[in-house]
């Protein structure tokens, strides 16, 4: 380590760092703009300009950029020297030349990196007399703002989009003081990662178009840690939240990322970013709601669904009492059903209330083996689960039937960065820093090999070398060859079509010469014969290079890989529950199903689900949004979303991350383990389980709980402090130290302070009260230091910039016993399961950012910009059933005609079409893929008349 | 002896010289000569030699070709690219060479190519030439015909392909690597350096990046050596040069003179001196880049480190004069304008620092100048420094207006005193 002075003070560094990142790190104030912490340098803003002396003799020294200068051993610099601040000072002063002063009404305004830069470099006195320039505005669809007049021309926005991103609809447009950044067209921005835009930029220009909507200051937003709900990566997020005053709920107002080092670093996808809408949408559930007593004349609704009206919280909480003391005197059978969306905790609530043969995973019973595969997989010693920055590392990957644009964002944007391992590689070679961004960028060479096999690929179409489009059992059998060749690269392949065999000999030869190769696979193809082709894969290369081979897994759900904790192998799935429904309906005892954040209609075709109401009695909801699953429920109860609750999810490689409450919420929303808690209150007899459940009052409780049951689940309670700690005798605060209006929001009714709600959870007030400094806890997630007051801060707390978190890194993985796997059968030439008419077509399921998750298709900007349902048709398949593209089809399955727009390409497998899973209207199709169906031209639309 | 490899062939007919009459003149033997040398041979002769790079910095063409990896480990392509980009204010000495005597430029860049093992070579045009384009493009046709280009080039088994690229314009492609990132369809800003060219440039591969008339002084001193060479120039520098002159003397125009020929004799003798009335007041001696000299250092000759010890640069060795009824503010404004006009827009000092250089000189120059605006463009000439920009752009055009505010500081203070342009007047009372 290279021992520096700076300013006369001496320092030990690390040598790899430029200057600026150095001496951020060591905690001084070094102004910047063009730099990013994950970008590296490209030395055009000049604005982190220092001087660096020769040797103790040289009193004049060299204006340097420090971004752009290396550490060297011995190195003398200074950021104080009069010349380096007075350049300092030109540079602010040159580029607030054009920026206008519109800070009062600009949304960036208190969290501007600018403003902190201007500051920090002491422009104080305007100068200069012109005229600024001044530039047209694009629209850039839902979810981001554009005003070019405030862009100081950093070049972070281009770089970030195009070079971190892949995106190439955002670009540098003209020369000189009127560059542009923009779009060719107006339009919406295509890439997933847009979002990071707002965050990348350090002033005004590209601002967070939903959060315009109900904006507030930063000081004015109240945080805590959140784990985002909207795929299994468990990106970490900061959501904001405030009281709007004159009476109105307290709501969401935005998402920001979190930085965690091993997962999200420093960007979110735009599914994360904006999906939070979806807690303020009008499918939102406030209240509690009852079916019961209605006497519907006539309605335009489906016959099946309910009219509810809104009944008290103690009549419902009341009634469920009833019959849960009905279940304990044998009158009555309660099932409970969860859901991978929800938390361990909620999840565990429900278990302990009608006792684990009663409980269900909410899971039908394809996704739950997929999933207890993905576990046992993950439990072999020869598989690494990697991390972002593992999977960044990887110089050889190989992606197995996972659309990861789409299924696990920002593992693609990660899968990005490693394509360009063998340019960094070039770079060492000719001993040039890696944080020398545009002169690695600029040296040729190829990406590193990337290979994707299977049904779609989206995004990463440029940095794959090789992409063979194949359906899953083709895939499968394709990652068994090469294991064997691996292993043996002597013995002919099985099965494999000639078209193949090429391919295959050259991935074997990368897979063998790799130093780090990644295999990435995934539920969402839902071949379980995918997964088990992956693992043998991963686990015959850890074998022949002997050392674990890294293989990343993608879940579905937030919490799939928590809630399959839960379950013995093969138990719970909705199957057996239907099971016993059908053996049970001999006995007398009625039935009721309690349901817990689940949308069964996603889970099970329409045909099951009315054999599961008609055996039973009654329908109770746990839930946050008005699904199909509640408008057939017979009482709702609303609960709290990820950002008003407190719990745990496990993310895809194991990782338990627990999140807490940033808001109070509105309406009659809890937690729904508070729901049964409530009524098991009620209830006079209170024995075995029901007394446990009545104790619990804080959700660390249940963690607890969760943790003492579950061997493998054991981290649960050692993941976050309880309610009780204390730093300084003080809680962490939610508000900022600036909360403004604290008297005067409900002025309206009266001027006294209403005392703070008490967070029985955590140990956090929901108020300013408290500890304000992220260094002393990873609770504080209100990124913010003196003189820092944009996101940039977050350097301020890690152990140097790009490190970990200071006293992270958070989450703990889960504890699984460590076996090996069995020796599957893995046919290569196994063919899906026939078809009951020649004609028919088999669906594979194709995913979309924007559509296929079930939350965030409620979101107002993202609702905005889902597709009308499509299927993707191979040209012969069209050709032969007289489909042209774009022209509506329908699909004909067991459950019902779906119509959809016809998608016409070369690369779906003839015989096969790809079907957009999760998508609105085609929600109820989801159970059904992988399936068969007929497609063909969709009838011309009755006219009826009147 | 032949004093005037550059225009041997320039007649007074504005036609290209045709390949007959370029062979016919002995052209094409350097490049005969260079396919029977080995290529270090010809690099350490092109060194010896001492041609310095023509498109104003001046720097070893022999020492700049020798980086370019050799051996069996170096990539195997490589590129040799002209740059033809000519686009420094008061510059037009490629045009001349483009446009009268395509071969040799060809000639020279095939030398090149074939001292660094370059199988293609662009030649990196200002869109605005369109003439010499179309000269160029028909003479590559000729000596293809010829098989002097193309593959196995008189049986030598060496292929070089040589391809005409016109620029969509920007006086930053004038800049080697800006151009690189042109020429592959990027934005032209400046590259980060290292990797320099010619370890990393077209498209990551090896690549040397040379001006026109750098290019066409290669063949006669391949062909006829190091010691005619260095005879050509009369001072420290060796071989001839294009100089040009343009401002008020009686005969603008470009010529070939040997190296280290005096600047008065260039403006008096071949220039023929001030338009009648008019006295020299100062010159930028090699191009609108380049330091203001005063009429003191008209005595100097034109050697790149004589000028350079005048505090001055030789540049394109294009010398623009100023006379006495010119505002010297006028031509600092004009200047300005060119370069803040084609900054790429990539750092913050040149982007920003010009146009606001612009707006006070255009105040100064209406008339609307503050006491204070002169210290302001005495530190905005400090802050587009060299070593404070990301290319040289940026100090290129702090050179004029520095060096104009210690040489004409008295027409600023003029015209800031007087709120108004004292030359506007002069002209008009001559009108009247």
């Amino acid at each position: 380590m290279p021992t520096i002075t700076i300013d006369g003070e001496k320092y030990q560094v690390d040598g790899e760092q430029n200057l600026l990142s150095t001496c951020l790190s060591l905690g001084l104030n070094v102004p910047y703009f063009c730099w990013h912490p994950e970008m590296g340098s490209v030395g055009a803003c000049r604005q982190c300009a220092m001087i660096e002396y020769k040797d103790n003799e040289d009193h004049y020294g060299r204006l340097v950029m420090s971004c752009m200068t290396p550490v060297r051993e011995g190195g003398i610099y200074s950021l104080e020297n009069e010349v380096a601040e007075e350049f300092r000072g030109g540079i602010i002063e040159d580029l607030m030349t054009n920026h206008p002063h519109d800070c009062p009404v600009c949304e960036e305004g208190g969290e501007c990196h600018l403003q902190d830069m201007t500051e920090m470099s002491g422009h104080t006195m305007r100068r200069y007399r012109g005229k600024k320039r001044t530039h047209r505005n694009q629209h850039l669809g839902p979810f981001i703002n554009h005003e070019m007049n405030r862009c100081i021309t950093c070049y972070r926005c281009v770089r970030f989009y195009n070079d971190y991103a892949g995106g190439n609809d955002l670009q540098a447009l003209g020369r000189n003081h009127q560059v542009y950044f923009g779009r060719q067209k107006e339009g919406r921005l295509e890439n997933s990662f847009s979002g990071n835009l707002v965050e990348v930029c350090p002033t005004g220009v590209f601002t967070d178009k939903t959060f315009s909507a109900h904006f507030v200051r930063k000081w004015d937003l109240q945080s805590a840690p959140s784990i985002c709900e909207h795929c299994a990566v468990g990106c970490n997020t900061a959501p904001g939240a405030r009281e709007p005053g004159n009476g109105h709920e307290p709501t969401l107002r935005r998402v920001t990322n979190l930085y965690h080092h091993d997962i999200n670093s420093y960007f979110l996808c735009d599914r994360g970013r904006f999906g939070y809408e979806y807690i303020n949408s009008p499918t939102r559930i406030m209240k509690v709601l009852s079916a019961r007593h209605e006497e519907v004349i006539s309605s335009t609704a489906d016959s099946d669904d309910r009219l509810h009206r809104e009944v008290s919280p103690k009549d419902a909480v009341l009634h469920l009492a009833e019959q849960i003391t009905a279940r304990q005197r044998g009158e009555k059978k309660l099932i409970g059903i969860g859901s991978p969306r929800a938390s361990l905790e909620n999840n565990f609530a429900l278990r302990k209330l009608v006792g684990p043969a009663n409980f269900y995973s909410g899971l039908n019973r394809r996704d739950q083996e997929l999933l207890e595969l993905v576990n046992t997989i993950q439990c072999d010693e020869r598989i690494q689960s990697p991390t972002t920055p593992d999977i960044e590392n990887a110089d050889a990957i190989v992606i197995l039937g996972e659309d990861i644009y789409n299924t696990a964002p920002r593992i693609s944007l990660a899968v990005r960065q490693a394509a360009r391992n063998r340019q960094k590689q070039q770079a060492q070679s000719l001993k040039i820093p890696l944080w020398q961004d545009s002169s690695v960028r600029q040296l040729e060479g190829d990406s590193s090999p990337i290979i994707f096999v299977g049904t779609e690929l989206s995004a990463l179409n440029d940095i794959v070398s090789t992409a063979l489009f194949e359906p899953p059992e083709k895939v499968a059998g394709f990652a068994r060859n090469l294991a064997l060749a691996i292993s043996d690269p002597e013995r002919p392949p099985t099965g494999l079509e000639p078209k193949l065999q090429e391919p295959l000999e050259s991935i074997v030869e990368i897979l063998r010469n790799a130093r780090n190769p990644l295999i990435i696979s995934g539920t969402s193809s839902k071949n379980a014969d995918t997964l088990r082709g992956a693992a043998l894969l991963a686990t015959t290369l850890s074998e022949f290079r002997k050392v674990p081979t890294m293989l990343y897994l993608t879940c579905d759900e937030v919490n799939s890989l928590g809630i399959i904790q839960l379950f013995d192998s093969e138990k719970g799935h909705l199957e057996q529950l239907l099971e016993a429904l059908e053996e049970n309906q001999s006995s007398n005892t009625s039935t009721s199903l309690i349901i817990l954040e689940n949308d069964l209609y996603r889970r099970l075709d329409k045909k099951s689900l009315e054999q599961l109401y008609t055996h039973t009695e009654e329908v109770f909801l746990l839930d946050t949004l008005l699904s199909p699953t509640a408008k057939r429920a017979d009482w709702i109860f609303p609960t709290s979303a990820t950002a008003e609750s407190q719990g745990t999810f496990v993310n895809n490689y194991g990782l338990a991350q627990r999140f807490y409450a940033v808001y109070e919420g509105g309406g009659f929303i809890q937690e729904g383990w508070r729901w049964l808690v409530d009524a098991v209150n009620f209830c006079t007899d209170k024995y075995e389980n029901l007394a446990d459940i009545s104790e619990w009052e804080h959700s660390t409780d249940l963690s607890d709980a969760v943790a003492r049951e579950f061997r493998t689940l054991k981290v649960l309670d050692s993941l976050g402090p309880d309610e009780n700690f204390r730093i300084d005798g003080l809680k962490i605060a939610r508000q900022t130290a600036r909360y403004s209006g604290r008297t005067a929001i409900h002025a309206e009714t009266h001027v006294s302070e209403d005392p703070p709600i008490q967070d029985p959870d955590a140990p956090m007030s929901f108020s300013m009260e408290g500890i304000h400094n992220p260094n002393k806890t990873l609770l504080q997630a209100n990124i913010w230091s003196p003189g820092w007051n944009s996101n940039q801060s977050i350097f301020k707390f890690q152990e140097e910039v790009g490190g970990e978190r200071k006293g992270g890194p958070s989450g703990i993985r889960i504890e699984r016993p460590k076996h090996s796997i069995p020796e599957w059968e893995i046919s290569s030439t196994a063919s899906p399961e026939l078809p009951g008419n020649p004609d028919q077509l088999q669906m594979l399921p194709v995913y979309r950012l924007f559509g296929s998750e079930e939350l965030s298709n409620q979101a107002m900007g993202i609702s905005e910009v889902i597709e009308a349902p499509f299927v993707l048709v191979n040209q012969a398949d069209a050709a032969a059933s007289d489909i042209r593209q774009g022209e509506m089809v329908e699909l004909e399955t067991g459950c019902g005609v779906y119509r959809a727009e016809a998608r016409i390409n070369s690369t779906t497998t003839p015989g096969t079409i790809g079907v957009p899973f999760g998508l609105p209207d085609f929600e109820t199709l989801s159970p059904l893929l992988p399936g068969f169906a007929l497609l063909r031209p969709a009838a011309a639309p009755l006219i009826t008349e009147g | 002896m032949l004093t005037n490899p550059l225009t041997k062939n320039v007649i007074d007919q504005n036609i290209a010289t045709d390949i007959e009459r370029y062979l016919g003149n002995g052209g094409y033997q350097g490049w005969r000569k260079a396919l029977t040398m080995r290529p270090e041979e010809i690099i350490n002769q092109v060194k010896e030699g001492g041609l310095r790079g023509r498109g104003g910095a001046g720097f070893n063409t022999g020492l700049k070709w020798s980086f370019v990896p050799r051996g069996e480990n170096a990539p195997r392509q490589k590129f040799i690219v002209c740059n033809a980009d000519e686009m420094e204010p008061g510059t037009f000495k490629d045009r001349l060479l483009m446009e009268r005597d395509p071969h040799l430029l060809l000639e020279g860049m095939a030398i090149a190519a074939y001292a660094i093992g370059a199988s293609i070579g662009y030649i990196f045009i200002r869109g605005e030439y369109h003439l010499a384009a179309e000269r160029l493009e028909n003479a590559v046709e000729e000596a293809k015909a010829q098989g002097l280009l193309g593959s196995n080039i008189l049986d030598s088994k060496f292929t070089l392909e040589i391809f005409i690229h016109r620029s969509a314009g920007n006086y930053i492609c004038g800049e080697e690597t800006a151009l690189l990132n042109a020429l592959e369809g990027r934005r032209a800003i400046p590259r980060a350096k290292p990797p320099f060219p010619q370890v990393s440039g077209l498209w990551g591969k090896p690549t040397v990046v040379n001006n026109v008339e750098t290019f066409c002084n290669v063949p006669h001193l391949v062909e006829l050596g190091v010691d005619w060479y260095r005879e050509l120039g009369r001072g420290q520098d060796a071989g001839s040069k294009l100089f040009g002159v343009s401002g008020k003397v009686k005969k603008p125009g470009t010529w070939e003179l040997p190296m280290g020929t005096p600047i008065r004799e260039i403006i008096e003798t071949y220039a023929g001196g001030m338009q009648d009335g008019l006295e020299l007041t100062g010159f930028l001696p090699g191009g609108g880049s380049t330091d203001f000299l005063g009429p003191e250092h008209l005595d100097l000759p034109m050697d790149y480190d004589v000028i350079g010890k005048a505090g001055s640069r030789m540049g394109t060795g294009t010398i623009i004069v100023l006379d006495n009824e010119t505002c010297p503010i006028g031509l600092v404004l004009n200047l300005s304008q060119f370069f803040a006009r084609e900054s790429c827009g990539w750092c913050t000092p040149c982007r920003d620092g010009l146009p606001w250089i612009v707006k006070i000189l255009q105040r100064i120059e209406e008339g609307a100048g503050l006491p204070e605006d002169l210290d302001l463009l005495r530190e905005q000439c400090q802050h587009i420094g060299p070593g404070k920009t990301f290319c040289a752009l940026a100090p290129g055009a702090a050179e004029p207006l520095q060096s104009a505010l210690k040489l004409y500081e008295q027409d600023f203070i003029e015209h800031i005193e007087k709120r108004c342009c004292p030359y506007a007047e002069l002209q008009s009372g001559k009108q009247s």
